[in-house]
């Protein structure tokens, strides 16, 4: 394989890899092993998400890969190797993922707690609203 | 224009349908008239010499062709209207969000069931407006959001009948409704009654409301869909 | 439709010449036990003198991959009849299960050779388990050590709109 590539991210052996859709949809697995060039193995089990083909279509590729995964490992190392290179921490603090669990979150208000967030958002606009007006003064 | 909004749900009102329906012109006025008395038969001279002078006559003659076959009884249903299930999602306390009527988009809070299954809710009044009021279940938004209201008692007065309006007879004209002697008539205040139980259960509620930061102000807020909002989506 | 692997043994009904005769044993791929049953009497026809009215099925099991999650790369030598004659062929296929495997195989068939399943005999599906065995370049190229390809022209549908002011990059 040619080193000099002007993209970033690959279908490769430890490519973390996001799931869109399916039972696991909204989790993310590695792949293990490439079948073809439409389908990879892939597995998850701290996340739950059983070892399987998936279709490229129906993943999407983020920038994090475990350096370490051998290829076709087996569900117990792919658990050993994710957790020694702590993949779902580094996961967790990348902005998409933050993202995506801040619009969880707002999607599981019920009405009351989005009039709660309602009322902080009005109380921030406010807060804006007159320091601008100082600092025009000023 | 769809009869029903949804199945079970009709776009009119029952009063709304019967008025545009037209009803009331098929609608009897008047005490029916009283029969008359007449007897059933009645005494008759007869000549010849033989036949005894008089004789007994039926007044209405008897029809000359009978129904061939026996006229069919209606048959008696037995089918009784169960009692109105209660959501599961509504207890004692909680708010729901009215979609019909004149306080749509209102949030309140549920007190109970009524015999009729109608929903006894509260707004409470001094806080949005909503009096002591029944609304069906169909027209509501159930939400986890609960009032904790444990020292509410409700007395036995209110029940449907507390809501029924009184019957004041027909008046000769509206206009003899709203105006006397050229000026708008006094309005009635609502009975004191009505008030004093408005008072004692909104008290109860109050003190509930008052116990959760913002739920005061939730309650007085009313509920509507902003843009990119559908309320299949939502959690209430 | 799925295709499964089946296992059918049949017989030459016993007779007083010969009261235990010779069981015939088959593997089979087929979308059910009926088909497979029928493809069994097909096959033995072509082979041996029995045919359905004069022999008995003995025993119909469904085979289940020993290992469903492991890549493999299977040769599948078939025969097929085209329109003008009948060929003789070999293909290879990377695939989790020989059913799969077989699957792939009937729908490269019919894309390539518009053939139909009357017209494929499956002769031989054989897991390749070294990799210099490996015959052809399209299954070459996907065993070579650590491979890499990137993913061009993809469209993020998440953002779904009707219309944008600016067409997707793809790249």
């Amino acid at each position: 394989m040619p080193a000099e590539s002007t993209f970033k991210r690959f279908v490769e052996v430890g490519r973390i890899v996001l799931l869109k859709s399916g039972p696991s949809a909204g989790k993310t697995a590695v792949i293990v092993d490439i079948i073809d060039h439409n389908r990879a193995l892939i597995d998850n089990p701290a996340a739950g998400v059983p070892r399987q083909s998936y279709p490229y279509r129906h993943l999407t590729l983020t920038p994090l890969t475990s350096k370490k995964l051998p290829r076709g490992a087996g569900s117990g190392t792919v658990k050993k190797v994710l957790e020694a290179e702590g993949i779902a921490e580094k996961w967790a603090a990348t902005s998409w993922a933050k993202r995506r669990a801040a619009l969880e979150r707002r999607r599981a208000l019920n009405d009351f707690e989005r009039f709660g967030a309602m009322l902080e958002k009005r109380k921030r606009r406010d807060g804006v609203r007159k320091s601008v007006k100082a600092a025009k003064k000023a | 224009m769809a009869k029903e909004l949804v199945p079970g749900v009709g776009r009119l009102s029952r009063s709304a349908a019967y008025s545009k329906r037209q009803l009331y012109k098929g609608r009897k006025t008047g005490a029916p008239k009283a029969a008359e008395d007449v007897p059933a038969f009645k005494e008759v001279e007869v000549k010849g010499d033989k036949n005894g002078s008089t004789r007994r006559v039926p007044t209405a003659k008897a029809a000359r062709f009978y129904p061939a076959e026996d006229v069919r009884k209606p048959k008696v249903s037995r089918k009784t209207a169960k009692p109105t299930k209660l959501r599961s999602a509504i207890t004692p306390g909680t708010v729901l969000i009215l979609l019909a009527g004149r306080f749509r988009g209102k949030r309140v809070v549920f007190l109970k069931q009524l015999d009729s299954g109608l929903l006894l809710v509260t707004g409470p009044y001094k806080v949005n407006g909503v009096p002591l009021r029944r609304v069906n279940q169909a027209y509501v938004i159930a939400t986890s959001t609960k009032v904790d209201i444990p020292e509410l008692s409700l007395s036995d007065k209110i029940n449907d009948a507390f809501f029924a309006k009184e019957n004041k007879g027909s008046r000769a004209s509206a206009e003899e409704e709203f105006f006397a002697n050229g000026k708008p008539v006094a309005k009635e205040p609502l009975p004191e009654a009505k008030t004093s139980e408005q008072k004692a259960v909104d008290a109860a509620v109050l003190a509930g409301v008052k116990k959760a930061a913002n739920l005061e102000k939730y309650l007085k807020a009313s509920w509507g869909l902003s843009k990119g909002q559908f309320p299949h989506q939502l959690v209430f | 439709m799925a295709i499964k692997e089946y296992q059918v043994i049949g017989r030459h009904l016993p007779s007083e010449q010969q009261p235990t005769p010779k069981l015939y044993r088959m593997r089979i791929f087929a979308a059910n036990e009926v088909v497979a049953k029928s493809r069994f009497w097909y096959f033995l026809r072509k082979l041996n003198k029995v045919k359905k009215t004069t022999g008995e099925i003995v025993s119909v099991n469904e085979i289940s991959e020993k290992k469903p999650l492991k890549i493999k790369n299977f040769g599948i030598w078939l025969r097929y009849d085209s329109r003008s004659g009948t060929h003789n062929m070999y293909k290879e296929f990377r695939e989790l299960s020989r059913t799969a495997a077989v699957k792939a195989l009937y729908q490269d068939m019919a894309a390539r050779h518009r053939a139909r399943f009357r017209s494929i005999h499956i002769l031989r599906v054989v897991e390749i388990e070294k990799s210099e065995d490996i015959r052809r370049p399209y299954i070459k190229q996907l065993i070579t050590p650590k491979l890499r390809f990137p993913l061009p022209h993809r469209v993020d549908f998440a953002t779904k709109s009707t219309f944008v002011a600016h067409r997707p990059a793809t790249f």
